[in-house]
């Protein structure tokens, strides 16, 4: 009896910019999809519930000077979602799983939004992987007088305006979005979100876990968020031990589209300082 | 037997809510603040009376669901009410249509709840399990994307529990419960009949043939009715086995008056409530996302924008009727028009037949149930009028006289051992002197 399965690979539709090839690797008998570009440091950055299959501008930025390495999850983008995907542990060890593959060693691992949390509980399984652990408007953990907007219960429209704060990025962004197979596409991806966040939409026990790392920690937030609290970031800052919180100004939730070049520079410093 | 079978039944709304132009969901966001519970202690007895009454007027059955959340169906434990009807009613079959089975911690507290009703009823119980609709995922911590995972294993584990002796374990993915004993089990054998509710889906139809339940559509247009039970039949084909006619009920509210016009000026706003108002749901409220497999969803947002299906809040009134949601006339078009839709869809029942309908005023909704009673129902019964039920053995007996003739004392009598007395006594006659004395 085989105790790992193959995971067929799924056809889904490619956005009309930035879109590029993935290579894949096998893993767990997943065909994980994944970007990589650069030389130097390796770093790894995990996505967040969407923009997908993009190698977008602000990747471009860090691959100039690290070994920049985008992958998919399953049920995102082009990695298909295995029937016994559960959780972020299960995830945690395909990346572990999948680092081990491309001959990874030690990383700096960067987060954004629900890969922000992802980043997080890798970390807390795996915190000496890691060289660096960036967590970009992360979700996770509790605030408990501010739960915050259900994303789930907004519509496609309300879910862009609270993600964006600069409608001509939005308006970018958006192009081919109203595409049938794309709607499809991103109800699958929405159901993969599901998966992982739709109850509880925080971990307790990472507050505890997270002690655990001694590697530097930075978190990004975004002067105004509207879609997650901003004290969310504020949380994860004084929970993550030798941490450094920035701020970007001038921008929302979607910051690593509307600020990519500010977003790059805070993120390439501080992986800079924590190479030395 | 009856030609067709008559459910009523009643979903329980809560009318004294804003316009439709001022929310955007009737379920899951519109607050509970407009919920006035002085209003609802009202309108529920009243809701309540309603669905009593369907015994003395003749149907075959009565109806009662889950819901959660919303103001369109306010009846999140639909065991209660059944608890009440089985209690002010004496022979009628009542139908938990159904209990949402994958939206529980623990599955088997509908089988223990489901097992005393019938109990108590004396076997009247019919027992329907739905998954919930995707808005009731929202009111807990169930991931919809598990949905049919939990729908399915909570079902064997209901029927394995009513089945099969226990104590046993569950070692089920996503339940595990140490030790199943449900006390007491449920008085039909094996088991009451389980009535699937679905909305046309190939899995469900595959689920209802492989198991032989019964099989009723939510409110759909005839012609889909008709495609899912013809689908149905099919299935049953494949499996090797003809479906019965009892095997599939349609669900299409139902208004009769004097005349055409007099039943639609009465029936109009308040039918039209139900579908623009009750169930004003956005998409992304109704599909939570996970909640159908991205493949079934696919199917269904091609149906929509090939207008083959159009979202329930946007039907008009004439559209309701052109596609025979609802049916509403005189009795000579009532009775016309539900022996051609049943005959068209090849049902055997029919559920919420001169029921009460949206918001409607008691006074119309006995008014609607008397003209059904008297008018309609006689036309598809034997010439007795009588509900098939009345001809039927009844699970149990009816009075404490036939049980004690059928069923003697019982197999065990019971008896036990006094504490600090070494005698076993008998409880039957444990109090007369020459057994009670001597442990004393």
């Amino acid at each position: 009896m085989s105790f790992i399965d193959a995971v067929d690979k799924v056809e889904v539709p490619r956005p009309p910019k930035h879109y590029t090839e993935p290579s894949f690797a096998e893993v767990l008998g997943v065909p994980i999809a994944y970007r990589r570009q650069g030389n130097g440091e390796a770093v790894v950055f995990l996505h967040g519930a969407g923009f997908t299959r993009r190698w977008v501008p602000m990747y471009e930025m860090l691959a100039q000077k690290f070994d920049f390495i985008a992958p998919e999850s399953p049920g995102f983008g082009e990695t298909p979602m295995p029937p016994w995907f559960r959780d972020f542990s299960d995830l945690s060890i395909l990346y572990d799983q999948l680092f081990e593959q491309l001959g990874l060693d030690q990383i700096h691992l960067i987060g954004y939004s629900m890969g922000g949390w992802a980043a997080a509980e890798f970390a807390s399984y795996y915190p000496r992987r890691l060289k660096s652990l960036s967590l970009v408007v992360p979700i996770g953990l509790r605030l408990e007088d501010n739960p915050g907007v259900d994303l789930f219960q907004l519509s496609p429209q309300q879910l862009m305006d609270r993600l964006f704060n600069d409608k001509k990025v939005m308006a970018e962004f958006m192009e081919g979005m109203d595409d049938f197979d794309e709607g499809i596409h991103l109800y699958s991806e929405m159901s993969a979100a599901a998966r992982l966040i739709w109850a509880p939409r925080y971990n307790l026990a990472l507050e505890r876990r997270l002690q655990r790392l001694t590697c530097p920690t930075l978190v990004v937030r975004a002067e105004d968020d509207h879609l997650v609290p901003n004290q969310m970031a504020e949380k994860f800052a004084t929970t993550l031990p030798n941490n450094r919180l920035v701020m970007i100004p001038e921008t929302g939730h979607e910051l690593c589209l509307e600020r990519p070049a500010e977003l790059a520079r805070e993120l390439a410093d501080f992986i800079k300082e924590a190479s030395k | 037997m009856n030609k067709l079978r008559f459910y009523g039944f009643n979903l329980m709304p809560y009318a004294d809510i804003p316009p439709t132009s001022e929310f955007e969901s009737a379920w899951v966001s519109l607050s509970n603040k407009h919920y006035d519970p002085q209003r609802g202690r009202q309108i529920y007895n009243e809701y309540i009376d309603q669905l009593v009454a369907t015994e003395k007027y003749g149907f075959d059955g009565v109806g009662v669901n889950e819901h959660h959340a919303n103001f369109y169906g306010t009846m999140p434990s639909p065991n209660i009410i059944a608890a009440m009807l089985v209690q002010r009613t004496n022979h009628i079959p009542i139908g938990v249509i159904g209990n949402a089975i994958p939206l529980h911690g623990n599955p088997l507290r509908v089988a223990e709840e489901i097992a005393m009703l019938d109990v108590i009823s004396g076997g009247r119980i019919i027992s329907g399990f739905v998954r919930g609709i995707g808005c009731e995922y929202f009111n807990n911590g169930v991931v919809p994307a598990d949905s049919v995972e939990r729908f399915n294993e909570a079902h064997d584990l209901i029927i394995k529990a009513w089945t099969d002796d226990g104590p046993f374990t569950w070692q089920g993915d996503h339940f595990y419960i140490p030790n199943v004993n449900p006390i007491p089990r449920p008085i039909q054998d094996p088991h009451p009949p389980i009535w699937i509710p679905g909305q046309g889906s190939l899995e469900t139809i595959q689920f209802v043939a492989k198991h032989k339940y019964t099989y009723m559509m939510v409110f759909a247009p005839q012609w889909f009715t008709k495609l899912a039970f013809d689908g149905l039949r099919e299935e049953c084909q494949r499996l090797g086995y003809e479906a019965p006619k009892n095997m599939v009920n349609a669900c299409v509210p139902t208004y009769v008056a004097e005349t055409d016009k007099q039943a639609h000026r009465e029936a109009k706003a308040h039918l039209s409530w139900v579908f623009n108002t009750g169930l004003k749901i956005p998409d992304q409220i109704f599909f939570p996302p996970g909640y159908m497999t991205t493949k079934s969803f696919r199917n269904f947002m091609g149906a929509m924008q090939k207008g083959h299906v159009k979202p329930q809040a946007q039907l008009s009134y004439d559209e309701l009727l052109k596609d025979r949601y609802i049916i509403v006339g005189s009795p000579e078009t009532v009775r016309n028009q539900i022996g051609e839709y049943c005959d068209d869809v090849g049902a055997g029942g029919l559920i919420m037949g001169g029921s009460s309908v949206g918001p409607m005023p008691n006074w119309m909704v006995m008014k609607n149930m008397q003209i059904f009673a008297e008018e309609i129902m006689p036309e598809f019964r034997e010439a007795d009028g009588k509900p098939d039920y009345l001809r039927e053995e009844p699970p149990a007996p009816r009075t404490r006289t036939e049980f004690a003739a059928q069923y003697g004392p019982p197999p065990e009598t019971a008896r036990s051992i006094v504490t600090g007395s070494e005698e076993l006594i008998e409880h039957r006659v444990a109090h007369l002197p020459e057994i009670i004395d001597s442990s004393m």
